[in-house]
Formats: structure tokens, C-alpha cells, sequence
């Protein structure tokens, strides 16, 4: 397998306003990796997922996600091939979970009924009718794995993926994460769970200082 | 424009239209509120008829302008952050996003102007001319006052004002709209062309969907 | 050094002589207009210039803003802030010059007519638009938002420019630029117009200079900032610690 690398990034530095967030960031990631990303609270994990998902721009050095630049409109080419499920969910509340999904399959040019077919997938079958915002946290969960599910995406950012999910859904989503990799994409997973994190990623990397070692 | 643009725009016309339809600000908030405040002049200013008449048509779309910002501007930045990324990383074009945001915000304001309308027309015993241009004029101010209010809305979004600003950006912006409304109005009812306030609303209406447009890839960015 | 020195003066200079020069001409033109007194028409010497000033800024702000987008260098960005800044200052000092004049012509402060409503108008969106620039300390972000803005509000200057011809007011119709020829026929009057107009330009121009040295301050300032490392953010969340000493 040609090891194609997804996300490159030298020296990058990271404001919001005033604030220095990120500094001389140095990573690589391949296709087929699974990445953890470790760090203390405030640490800037969330901005460096953000960086890599090409939602914000880089202040200093140069970084390349799925080959577009970062600073360049190209970017916006390469946002569809990128998944993200961060802390809050990304979903709107006054859909259903059903709704949710078929909004992202329509943004997204994929056909709707995947929608139904990835909400079964992750166990929500039964739920699909039911607003979001009267869903658990764990099921608005499961409803943006639902989302991955059904987009073909290159790279995965995951932040926290764990956490309100039961035990079922946490073998989905390490299921997701190994299919992930196996498929010739990456996975880059925010977590404060080192060893749950250590046994399924291929290596990890500790965010310390605004900078990654 | 490919026809994914505009699967993406009927896409988010959906989704807002849906959301307001569970939530019921419009519905159930800003009309009812448009039409207190038609009912609170008269008791402010006195209630002779004749005045009334006088001053309806213009009261009427003062409250249009003004509380059509709240419509616009509900549905323009009540996306989290979160919703907001989840929506750019499905691919969504920032200017399909624009112009399904504007499009859902103008049906709104078109029932708003509606319900609000009949209102005026019962308290104030306005009348009802030139209804084939009037539909017109009620047509453009709505999409005018859509397209302000989600671009202005863009514009705040991610600044620590947020939604309180926007009133104070749009109302300004909307005076063309509002002297092109009311000069439209007092035209008909006189039997005169408004071809011209027409054209100059249109004209505004066309600036600001195309600045809205370019800019909408821009604004996006936090 | 003298030379910098120089530099830094000649714009004061140059206000205090346009200014003086403006001030003889409007003084010595004839009080000709029977219908608004002698004195009262001298207004319209600072008022109609202040009035051009306003929207020369704003078209200013506007060239500024357009030069963001298309660039991204806040040098733009500043220009456009500090021709608002400028713009909303004389904006205010027409209007006010302008209810002085109405209340002194027309017994009321405020006539509602067209043009003076728009000019009103106008100086809120531009109110707007500094108030939007004081909602974030994020350069980047305040010039793209801010820019926009700037595009959207030009839209206004021709509107209250054309709306004297529209919309009939009590204001009077353009003086100077008319299609038939300019409304004032007596010379001198005419020349203490246009010699207010170039005054105001040249207050204009040499305030802009001033305020570029500032930005060119701004932006070394900017850079120095840049330069020095500073802790990240992170860096302020430590090791929690529960325990008082032993």
C-alpha cells in the first residue's frame, strides 16, 4: 500500500485574536493510521482538529490536509472527504435523528436512503422518528457515527469519541476506527483514555506547550 | 452553480423551514408581536380614523423592517458552532448555505407580512390597491429583508455581539427598501407607475444577494 | 530626521492653510440670498463641504474594504477604519451644521426631507460598522467582517445622493452638479464653494496621512507582537493540588 500521507504539518502556529494556541506543530499522518492525540485540558486538542478538519486557517508555517493547503480555497475542496465528531454535537435539535442524517446525506450528494441504513447500523433503527434534542447525549452520538458511516471520508477526527457512549456503542465506534484505517483512510482520536486510545492506535502523540511530541 | 448547489440550497431551505416549524419563533413569537405593536400606536397616538388611515401604510412597513430583522436574524445565526462545522465538512457550499438560508427567511417574512398585513388593514382601515404590485412590492422587501438580515447575520457571527448588533446593521440598510415600500404604496393608491421604486428596490435586492454570494466563503471563516 | 520631522507637520500645515484659505473666501462672497439672511448662508460653506467629505471617506472606506478582500492585507483593513473614522465625524458636523441651518431657514431642527434622513441614515451605518469592529480583538476576523460591511454600506452613497432628485424634499437640489449648470450664479459664491470643497479634501487627505502614520505604528507594533513568544494558551492550566501543607 502506497503510504500516502494525509495530513501534513510543519511548524504551525495556531491564534484565536491574541491568543497563541498552537505553536511550530510538526505532524504527519499516513493513510492506513490511526493517530492518538493526548493532552491536558486547555492544551489545544480541540484547535488542532479544527486545523487538521480545515476549519482554521494556520497564523504561522505551512500545513497540507489531503494535499490542499490550508491557506488556499482548495480547502474547501477537500471538506467533504473529512469527518469530525467533537465534544458537542453537530446536530440540530428540532430534526429528528432521521432528519438530521437526511440533511447530511442530501448536503453531502449522497443517496437518502443510506440515511436509514446507517442509522441502523449504529442501533438507532427504532429511534429515527425521535427528535435530537429530546435524545440522549449518547444517541446524538451515535447519530454523527451514523453520519460518518454513510459518507465516504479519507480522514476521521474524533474528540472524545467515547464518552456518553455504552458499551455497545463504544465497540462501534472502535469498530468504525479499525474499518477506518483498514479502508486506506486515518483516524486521528482526541482522548483523555490513554489506554483504551494506545490499544487501538498505531502510535500517539502528546500536545504539550501548544507543540506536539 | 452546478444542480448540486441548488440540491444543497433546497437541502438547507428544509432544514430551516423544519426547524421553524417544531420551534414556532416565527409563528408563534415575531407575528403576534408585529401585530401588538400596530395595536399599541393607535392606543400612543390617538385612534381618529382618518389619522389612522393616514399613517397605516407607513406604520406597517416600519414594523416589517423592523421586526423582519428578528425573522432574518433567527434564522440566520441560530447555528452553533458545532452545526456549523458539521455543515462545512458534508460539503456545503458557504454561498448555497447564503442563498438557502435567505430563501427559507423570505418565506417566513412573507407570512409574517401576511398575517401583519391583515392586521394593519383591520386596525387601520387600509385599503388594499393595485394588489398584482402590491404582491410585488411585498415579494421584493421580503427577499430584500431575508438577504440583509442573513448577511448581516453572517457578518456578526463568531464576534462577541452576536445577534444584538444585528438590528442596528440592518435597520439602516433597509431604509431603501422601506421609502421604495412606502412610495409604492402611496403610488398605487394614487394610480401612479411605481415601475422606478420597483426597479430601485430590485436593484438593492440584487447588490446585496450578490455581495452575499462572493462573500459567504469569507464570512465563514472563525 | 528634520526631514521625518517634516513629514509629520506638513499635514497640520496644510489643515490650518486650507482651512484659512476657505474661511477668507467664505467670508468675503457676497450675502446675495435674500431669503436665508446674510450670515446663515455662510453655513453652507462648511456645511456642503463637510457633506462631501463624508462620502468621499466612506467611498474611501469602501475602496478599503474592496482591497481587503481581494488582497487580505490589513493595511487595507485600516485605511477603510480610518476613512470611516473620519467619515463618521464630518457625517455628524454636516448634520449638525445642517439642523442649524434648517432651524435658522425653516423654524424646525429637523425637516425630515430626503437627503438630510438618508445623511442620517448613512451615519448610522457607519456607526455600525465601527461598532462591529469593537466586537473582536481577532485582526483577521474584524477586517473580513468588517469589510463586507464596508461593501455593503457603499451601496447607501449613491442612494443619498440620487435621492435629492427621487424623493423632492425640502433640502435644496444640488447646487453644483446639475445637468442644467450650477444653481449659484454669483461667481465669488460659487468659488467659496468650490474652494470650501478642495479644503475639505485636503483636511481629508492630510487627516488620512496622519492616521496611516498611525497604522504604519500599528503595524510595526503588530509585528513586534508577532515576534515575541509568548506562553500559549495552555500553558495557564497546571497540575490541579487539593493538598495544604503538612
Amino acid at each position: 500500500m502506497t503510504e500516502t500521507l494525509l495530513v501534513e504539518l510543519s511548524k504551525v502556529g495556531v491564534r484565536i485574536g491574541s491568543t497563541q494556541i498552537l505553536r511550530d506543530v510538526d505532524l504527519e499522518i499516513r493513510a492506513g493510521e490511526v493517530v492518538g492525540l493526548f493532552g491536558a485540558n486547555g492544551a489545544g486538542k480541540t484547535t488542532a482538529l479544527r486545523l487538521m478538519a480545515t476549519l482554521i486557517r494556520p497564523a504561522q508555517g505551512t500545513g497540507r490536509v489531503l494535499g490542499a493547503d490550508l491557506t488556499s480555497p482548495e480547502r474547501y475542496d477537500v471538506r467533504r472527504r473529512i469527518g469530525m465528531i467533537g465534544h458537542t454535537p453537530g446536530i440540530f435539535p428540532e430534526l429528528t435523528l432521521g432528519e438530521n442524517l437526511q440533511y447530511a446525506a442530501r448536503v453531502a450528494g449522497v443517496p437518502t436512503d443510506r440515511a436509514g441504513e446507517s442509522l441502523a447500523a449504529v442501533g438507532l433503527a427504532g429511534a429515527s422518528d425521535r427528535l435530537a434534542g429530546a435524545s440522549s447525549h449518547g444517541m446524538q452520538r451515535r447519530t454523527e457515527f451514523a453520519r460518518e458511516l454513510m459518507i465516504d471520508r479519507s480522514l476521521l477526527l474524533l474528540d472524545e469519541p467515547h464518552s456518553a457512549l455504552d458499551r455497545d456503542a463504544v465497540d462501534l465506534v472502535e469498530g468504525l476506527i479499525a474499518r477506518k484505517a483498514a479502508e486506506g483512510g486515518a483516524v486521528v482520536v482526541v482522548s483523555h483514555d490513554r489506554d483504551r486510545i494506545n490499544k487501538i492506535a498505531h502510535r500517539s502523540v502528546e500536545l504539550s506547550g501548544g507543540t506536539l511530541s | 452553480m452546478t444542480t448540486g448547489f441548488w440540491h444543497q440550497v433546497t437541502a438547507v431551505i428544509n432544514r430551516d423551514l423544519l426547524r421553524e416549524r417544531r420551534r414556532g419563533d416565527v409563528l408563534w413569537i415575531t407575528i403576534p408581536f408585529g401585530a401588538i405593536a400596530l395595536l399599541l400606536v393607535p392606543l400612543a397616538i390617538g385612534t381618529d380614523a382618518i389619522l389612522l388611515r393616514q399613517i397605516g401604510p407607513g406604520m406597517y412597513w416600519v414594523i416589517v423592517m423592523l421586526f423582519g430583522v428578528l425573522v432574518a436574524v433567527g434564522k440566520a445565526s441560530s447555528e452553533t458552532l458545532p452545526q456549523q462545522d458539521a455543515s462545512a465538512l458534508l460539503g456545503l457550499d458557504p454561498a448555497a448555505g447564503f442563498v438557502g438560508r435567505a430563501a427559507s427567511a423570505t418565506l417566513l417574512l412573507l407570512i409574517f407580512e401576511t398575517v401583519v398585513g391583515l392586521v394593519a388593514v383591520g386596525l387601520y382601515d387600509v385599503s388594499i390597491v393595485g394588489v398584482p404590485w402590491l404582491i410585488i412590492t411585498l415579494l421584493i422587501v421580503a427577499i430584500g429583508l431575508a438577504l440583509l438580515g442573513t448577511l448581516t447575520g453572517s457578518i456578526v457571527n463568531s464576534t462577541s455581539a452576536g445577534t444584538a448588533l444585528v438590528p442596528l446593521l440592518v435597520a439602516p440598510l433597509s431604509v431603501p427598501l422601506l421609502l421604495g415600500a412606502t412610495q409604492s404604496y402611496e403610488g398605487l393608491r394614487l394610480g401612479h407607475s411605481i415601475l422606478s421604486w420597483v426597479l430601485l428596490m430590485a436593484a438593492v435586492v440584487l447588490v446585496v444577494a450578490i455581495i452575499g454570494v462572493l462573500t459567504a466563503r469569507p464570512l465563514q471563516e472563525t | 530626521m528634520q526631514a521625518q520631522t517634516l513629514n509629520r507637520r506638513w499635514p497640520w500645515v496644510a489643515i490650518v492653510l486650507s482651512l484659512t484659505i476657505a474661511f477668507v473666501f467664505a467670508m468675503i462672497s457676497p450675502a446675495a440670498d435674500s431669503l436665508q439672511g446674510f450670515e446663515r448662508v455662510r453655513i453652507m460653506y462648511v456645511h456642503v463641504p463637510a457633506a462631501w467629505l463624508a462620502y468621499l471617506a466612506f467611498f474611501v472606506t469602501f475602496g478599503g474594504s474592496v482591497g481587503y478582500l481581494i488582497t487580505r492585507n490589513l493595511r487595507w483593513d485600516r485605511i477603510a477604519a480610518a476613512s470611516a473614522e473620519i467619515g463618521v465625524y464630518f457625517t455628524g458636523l454636516a448634520i449638525a451644521l445642517g439642523m442649524i441651518w434648517g432651524k435658522s431657514t425653516w423654524g424646525v431642527w429637523w425637516t425630515w426631507d430626503a437627503r438630510l434622513t438618508l445623511t442620517a441614515i448613512m451615519f448610522f451605518v457607519y456607526l455600525g460598522y465601527l461598532a462591529l469592529r469593537r466586537t473582536t480583538d481577532d485582526s483577521v476576523l474584524r477586517a473580513g467582517r468588517a469589510a463586507v460591511l464596508g461593501v455593503l454600506g457603499a451601496v447607501q452613497i449613491p442612494l443619498v445622493h440620487f435621492s435629492v432628485i427621487w424623493w423632492r424634499g425640502l433640502h435644496q437640489g444640488p447646487s453644483v452638479v446639475r445637468a442644467d449648470g450650477p444653481a449659484i450664479q454669483d461667481p465669488l459664491m460659487l468659488t467659496a464653494l468650490i474652494v470650501g470643497v478642495l479644503a475639505f479634501t485636503v483636511v481629508y487627505v492630510s487627516l488620512m496621512v496622519k492616521r496611516i502614520e498611525l497604522i504604519h505604528l500599528e503595524d510595526r507594533k503588530a509585528a513586534i507582537d508577532q515576534s515575541i513568544e509568548r506562553p500559549v494558551a495552555g500553558e495557564a492550566v497546571t497540575v490541579p493540588d487539593l493538598g495544604g501543607s503538612s
